[in-house]
């Protein structure tokens, strides 16, 4: 019940897709802000995160996608979720994220959820 | 007051996030066969560590030499955990919790473990120490539904 990685693969032109896995916690939320801003620095603003390995979720991991969402956003992108087990959708709808947050089933869904480039 | 069905597991941590997966294998294992749902089991796993992780965080700012003291106590109708601490008392129940519209509108994002802990559990009771007991203690209620 420890670890945590991210690793990212760029799909088509634009967009990134952030597979997690394991339990992102207090501990391991800072591995997963690292990820999501080093994919910010190389400039892709179309990131899917693909939850389908994740087996854990406290408010500290999704304390990390409200950080970049109002940037990514402001720059024409978004921040996509895609894939979650039942138990770590349930923390994020707990708190009403789905408000926020497009959350798709899968991450094929979500990739196609964005609009074609320019 | 219901009688304990048991009452003797026990755990201390170092108050350092590392050991929150812990705190999670501990609960965990110790309410994995009262009839919860997975969903349930892990909300209430969840509820803990947030709690635990704004001890470590914000009660003892990771300072050395601090602890958290967890106690189960499973009952026919409940189960409750009881969180125990020595740092300055704060009752987390008292705090106000955020707007989640507004918390949303200004793009917040710290701040919401006291509010999911409220959403998952049944009770919560804050015991500051004093003379009946040197540490302070949160004690968090689940009723058992099945």
């Amino acid at each position: 019940m420890t670890s945590f990685t991210a690793t990212v693969i760029k799909q088509g032109d634009d967009i990134c897709v952030i597979s997690i896995s394991g339990y992102l916690d207090a501990h391991t939320a800072s591995d997963l802000e690292s990820t999501m801003q080093r994919v910010l620095t190389d400039g892709c603003r179309r990131i899917v995160v693909d939850f389908s390995h994740l087996d854990y979720i406290s408010s500290a991991g999704l304390g990390v996608f409200m950080v970049f969402i109002e940037s990514v956003r402001k720059d024409g992108g978004d921040i996509k979720l895609a894939s979650m087990k039942d138990k770590v959708f349930s923390v994020f709808d707990l708190l009403g994220f789905p408000v926020l947050f497009e959350i798709f089933p899968s991450v094929s869904e979500a990739v196609e959820a964005f609009p074609a480039s320019a | 007051m219901m009688t304990p069905v048991h009452d003797n597991a026990t755990l201390r941590i170092v108050a350092k996030t590392k050991h929150l997966a812990r705190v999670r294998t501990f609960i965990h294992g110790q309410i994995s066969q009262l009839g919860f749902s997975e969903v349930e089991e892990n909300n209430i796993v969840v509820a803990v560590d947030e709690v635990c992780a704004n001890l470590i965080q914000h009660a003892y700012h990771n300072q050395r030499d601090a602890f958290i003291d967890l106690h189960v106590i499973i009952e026919s109708g409940a189960v409750r955990v009881e969180i125990s601490d020595n740092a300055a008392p704060f009752n987390p129940s008292k705090s106000q919790l955020p707007d989640m519209r507004q918390y949303f509108a200004e793009h917040r994002h710290h701040g919401l473990g006291i509010m999911l802990m409220t959403r998952v559990m049944d009770a919560i009771e804050y015991r500051p120490a004093g003379s009946m007991s040197t540490l302070n203690t949160l004690i968090l209620t689940k009723r058992r539904t099945h």
